[in-house]
């Protein structure tokens, strides 16, 4: 929006959890961070990612929603449940692929992040990438990440053989055009004929 | 429903509940011109209906009724009575010596009863300060927009006989 | 911020038919009331013409309401 647009790289990400203090912040959800904030390995390694809403095209929690609460606006952008029509059924905690749904058990109701609607509609950027001091987390214009980063953003994701579109972009190795989330892409590393076996 | 819908690969639900707020102002336009035409239907629906009573409307047979003695009231009296049966209020006023005017008591515009008001010498009714005239029962003021019903009545000796209602539909 | 995006194209046409609607609603509504004054009033020669008239309307809020579907079924599912 305003032609910029969000980009998030894990590889930045030094914990200080300063995303999440800041999304606490907004009066409207006071107290609930909305950031996805993940220990990768907590017991090998001090890595950790912070994650917000990706923002499909085509949004799988809206689609499974039951109360039709979840909505894409016209900038793309997926807003967090509507208050007066999530029922608490976790029928989008449970589908999206990402994770990034979380019901919160005293509102009986999802909350997720929306990007700030109510600071990127007029032209502000969101908490998170305002306050996030290694710009793991960033909102800035493509030009600018062009310029200032040495990986380039994708925002295409395989689970297995569903592709999903996205408006927030994750920065990936100069040569990954597309990036597949699929355990089994990472893990199995043995001969051509055996591949069909594991299904 | 299918024979009326165009058809579309997405189900019908999922055309009508859309994810795109963009799609949304659509639905609900329609939804809510759906609703207005039925509303047009309804009141076509009132127009025939009223066409239909007019179709099958006969003229009424009134009975010849007794409704007072020539001296009963004083001038400037009053008579309620029902006519032409006894669930048709009116009021019988002696608006002279020698002059008598009737009117159906249930006011045009809402069905309120009227009463004569002797200073003003008109019928008025109180709900919502609707005022007919006591000489042919028309409207001289407020929101009925019809007269007053007027019942024709004749001198039969010392009785006051009222023969039919003028000016109503029935 | 794409002020009119492409998915907003047929609102102002609808906007328009539902304005015309309106009117149209209002006109029926007066003559229903004023033909039903004249009948009670003991004059029912405006039953027919009034019935006829309030057909024409509603048939004119019926292709206007067909108008609208056209486009909405054409610029979602078109």
């Amino acid at each position: 929006m305003f032609g910029r647009e969000f980009y998030v790289d894990p590889s930045r990400c030094i914990g200080c959890q300063s995303c999440l203090k800041a999304c606490e912040e907004c009066d409207t959800h006071r107290g609930i961070s909305m950031i996805n904030f993940d220990f990768v390995d907590r017991r090998e390694s001090i890595a950790t990612a912070a994650y917000v809403c990706w923002h499909c095209d085509e949004p799988t929690c809206a689609q499974v929603c039951p109360a039709d609460a979840i909505k894409k606006y016209d900038d793309g952008i997926v807003g967090s449940s509507l208050k007066p029509r999530c029922i608490g059924c976790s029928n989008c905690v449970l589908a999206c692929p990402f994770g990034i749904p979380k019901l919160v058990p005293e509102y009986e109701q999802m909350m997720k992040c929306d990007m700030c609607y109510d600071r990127t509609s007029v032209g502000k950027k969101p908490m998170c990438a305002t306050v996030c001091p290694s710009q793991a987390l960033t909102y800035v214009t493509p030009e600018t990440i062009a310029a200032t980063r040495r990986e380039k953003p994708v925002n295409t994701f395989w689970f297995g053989n569903q592709k999903i579109t996205t408006k927030v972009y994750m920065m990936a190795p100069a040569d990954a055009g597309e990036i597949a989330i699929d355990v089994a892409d990472y893990t199995w590393e043995g001969e051509n004929e055996l591949v069909p076996q594991a299904f | 429903m299918s024979w009326f819908r165009k058809p579309s690969s997405t189900p019908l639900w999922r055309d009508e509940f859309p994810v795109h707020t963009a799609d949304e102002r659509y639905v609900n336009r329609r939804q809510f011109t759906k609703f207005l035409t039925l509303t047009s239907f309804g009141m076509l629906v009132g127009n025939v209906w009223i066409l239909a009573k007019s179709a099958l409307h006969r003229a009424p047979n009134y009975p010849r009724m007794p409704v007072a003695a020539a001296d009963e009231i004083a001038v400037g009296g009053v008579k309620i009575f029902g006519y032409p049966t006894p669930g048709d209020p009116c009021i019988l006023v002696r608006t002279g010596y020698d002059s008598y005017a009737a009117y159906s008591q249930k006011c045009t515009h809402l069905s309120c009863a009227v009463y004569y008001e002797k200073e003003r010498s008109r019928l008025e009714c109180p709900c919502h300060l609707g005022f007919f005239s006591i000489t042919d029962g028309s409207v001289l003021q407020g929101p009925p927009q019809r007269a007053l019903p007027r019942v024709a009545l004749e001198r039969q000796g010392g009785q006051l006989i009222a023969v039919r209602m003028e000016g109503e539909s029935a | 911020m794409n002020a009119d995006p492409p998915q907003n194209r047929g609102l102002t046409a609808i906007d328009g038919a539902m304005a015309l609607i309106a009117i149209l609603l209002i006109m029926q509504i007066w003559l229903l009331s004023a033909t039903l004054e004249s009948y009670l009033a003991g004059h029912p020669e405006a039953a027919l013409p009034g019935a006829m008239i309030s057909g024409i309307l509603f048939a004119a809020c019926l292709g206007l309401y067909r108008f609208v579907d056209r486009i909405d079924s054409e610029i979602r599912r078109g």
